[in-house]
């Protein structure tokens, strides 16, 4: 894939995140969808640093990484079927939606409590250097997660035994409402050094500022099997989830189309080194669209999974105790 | 068959060893594991033996054991991680409870999490508030995990054995006091105690004990030395235990004493109990009766009081004896 192709490719991602974000947004507020945390804003750092990536890397993802999902392949199918928690959901239904699993690309389960994944990467990373494998693992998180144990331990670990893992602090200033400057004293990126880790901050609204530290960082985490803590500096456009209303507690000072958005800075970009015209964009708007919307009239036709699924997958093979338990309901 | 006069400290050792000599997926983490060879000395040789890739002298933080242990798992390696004292597991318990217990289920059966956690529990070694507490309850509550303890050298391998093998998260719960006060005859060959299965240590008529792990000894004995007519059942698997080994043995005898260290309020004998009285209760000729560690925090100096011991339970044995 040459340059061009590359961000083309990219750009299109980013729109059918966007896309299928106010798709489902929209369907929350119709009742269609019991919840979504929508990725608004998040899309160039995310879809920036899957560009630098290879098929084998793991991904230990949370809940808001729905343009890094599609760019590395995962069907739109299999994202909408997790959000109607449908009988072809990869999890069969169990979680809410926002809450992925995609062992097929390499994307980890999603949990709710934050920051819970990254210690976990570490275990995964150090399996990966104990076969002496050349894959790495990717940890992605929100601002929040920087002030929990569980941040601390897995930083400190990663960098102890030398893990291969990229820590992407996807900074979106806000976690729920308390802003990133009520959260933490320090620039993210500098805690790195506190581990002994290299620390790098980007502009994650900038696909191709964030394409080109994820770039550096990714070939010099493979190479030397270091951790690094990228700070990607972006802004969550949209509310936490649809359960909330930020109105409340923020002005907005990024929204969808306007300034800073960086589907509108990518834009400008592409146009400038003549990877798109005027014309390509709204094709590709229009074709974002018209495929989302497609695909989810399609996806709401599945029906929801069968009751006795729910009593599977605790155990290999379920206790007595919940055969009976089973019986009981059922 | 040859075996050798174990302890249980030697018995889950050389379990380790001989999983490990034919498993090289199978890594040891946990704080002091690797030259100390542990506090209580459990993995001692291991480390010299499989190199410290293989037996990880983790830094000091529970959390991050279970948090790498069960990445470690997912990504194919069978991880034993350790905690010091069960009583420092909790800031490990979002992992356990929201990571390890869930992964399966959430995933859809598409990541599993085959880790045998080791960590020794229970009082009567003057450990106090923090080297005492047997927290059993805690995970046998949590769907997703299963809960084991032995009760002496023989079991300690045999359920070792089949913990291994497991595809599932195991909270394997060693009892602290037993590590070195009693041996058994160990077989130097390969077997498995099959997880959900109990064991009748001594056959009664009179009335039914269950029990397990640490307590086990002390039901036994006072069975023997008193010349009681009593069934004793060691669940050897705290959760899922076994209900039916229970049933069998309560719609003989009647009468039903339940022993455990841990307090009584919420406790595994308050579940064997409800579970007893909901399909047996007509077979009931008493009260089913607890003797367990009371609702209070483990004190030090006066663990004695705490204890269950012979006393309490004839006390118990003796008000079932007023129901004919």
């Amino acid at each position: 894939m040459d340059e061009k192709e590359m961000f083309v490719n990219a750009y299109k991602t980013m729109v059918l995140a966007r896309t299928l974000d106010r798709k489902i947004v929209t369907a929350q507020r119709q009742g269609r969808v019991g919840f979504y945390t929508p990725t608004m804003g998040q899309e160039a750092l995310q879809v920036g640093l899957s560009m630098a990536l290879e098929k084998d890397d793991l991904i230990y993802e949370y809940y808001r990484d729905v343009p890094f999902m599609l760019h590395r392949g995962v069907p739109l199918e299999t994202l909408i079927d997790q959000i109607m928690g449908n009988s072809m959901d990869n999890e069969k239904g169990r979680q809410m939606p926002s809450h992925y699993s995609a062992k097929d690309y390499n994307f980890m389960s999603v949990q709710s409590p934050v920051a819970t994944n990254l210690p976990l990467a570490v275990g995964a990373g150090y399996a990966i250097k104990y076969r002496k494998k050349k894959n790495i693992v990717v940890t992605t998180f929100g601002d929040g997660s920087t002030s929990t144990p569980d941040f601390h331990a897995a930083m400190n670990l990663a960098a102890v035994f030398d893990i291969p893992v990229v820590f992407l602090c996807e900074n979106n200033k806000w976690a729920i409402s308390l802003p990133v400057e009520k959260q933490t004293r320090v620039e993210i990126w500098k805690k790195a050094e506190a581990y002994g880790m290299k620390g790098v901050k980007v502009d994650g609204n900038d696909l191709f500022a964030m394409y080109e530290v994820s770039k550096a960082e990714v070939e010099r985490t493979r190479t030397t099997g270091e951790p690094v803590l990228i700070e990607a500096v972006s802004y969550r456009m949209g509310p936490h989830s649809t359960s909330d209303d930020p109105s409340k507690y923020r002005t907005d000072t990024i929204k969808d189309g306007s300034d800073g958005d960086p589907i509108v800075i990518a834009e400008k970009k592409m146009k400038e080194k003549g990877y798109l015209t005027d014309a390509d964009i709204e094709k590709i708007k229009n074709d974002a669209k018209e495929l989302v919307d497609r695909k989810f009239e399609e996806r709401e036709k599945v029906p929801p999974p069968k009751p006795e699924t729910m009593f599977l997958d605790v155990y290999e093979k379920p206790t007595w105790i919940i055969e009976e338990e089973k019986e009981e309901i059922l | 068959m040859s075996s050798k006069q174990l302890n249980m400290v030697q018995a889950i050792n050389s379990t380790l060893d001989s999983f490990m000599s034919r498993d090289d997926s199978i890594i040891l983490l946990g704080e002091d594991i690797g030259k100390d060879g542990g506090v209580f000395r459990v993995t001692e040789g291991l480390q010299a033996k499989y190199g410290t890739e293989r037996v990880i002298d983790m830094p000091l933080v529970e959390l991050g054991i279970v948090g790498m242990a069960i990445g470690m798992a997912v990504s194919g390696l069978r991880p034993v991680p350790e905690i010091q004292f069960q009583d420092f597991i909790f800031t490990a318990f979002d992992q356990l409870v929201n990571q390890a217990a869930k992964m399966r289920y959430r995933s859809g059966g598409s990541y599993t999490v085959p880790m045998v956690l080791r960590t020794p529990y229970g009082g009567g070694i003057k450990g106090g508030l923090y080297h005492s507490q047997s927290g059993e309850a805690y995970f046998a509550h949590t769907a997703g995990l299963t809960v084991i303890s032995p009760s002496n050298p023989y079991d300690a391998k045999g359920l070792l054995s089949a913990s291994m093998k497991s595809n599932d998260p195991i909270i394997f719960l060693e009892p602290k006091r037993l590590y070195r006060s009693i041996k058994s005859d160990v077989p130097d060959e390969d077997f498995e105690i099959p997880i959900g299965k109990a064991s009748l240590v001594h056959e009664g008529d009179d009335i039914t004990f269950v029990t397990y792990g640490s307590m086990v000894p002390l039901v036994v004995n006072t069975v023997s030395k008193n010349n009681l007519n009593a069934d004793v059942i060691d669940l050897r698997t705290i959760m899922p235990y076994d209900g039916e080994t229970i049933l069998n043995s309560v719609k003989k005898t009647g009468k039903v004493i339940i022993v455990h260290e841990a307090p009584r309020t919420l406790g595994m004998g308050a579940e064997i109990s409800a579970f007893i009285s909901e399909r047996a209760i007509d077979y009931l000729m008493g009260p089913i009766l607890r003797v367990t560690g009371p609702d209070i925090p483990f004190p030090y100096r006066l663990e004695d009081y705490y204890m269950p011991n012979e006393t309490r339970i004839l006390k118990a044995v003796k008000k079932l004896q007023e129901y004919k």
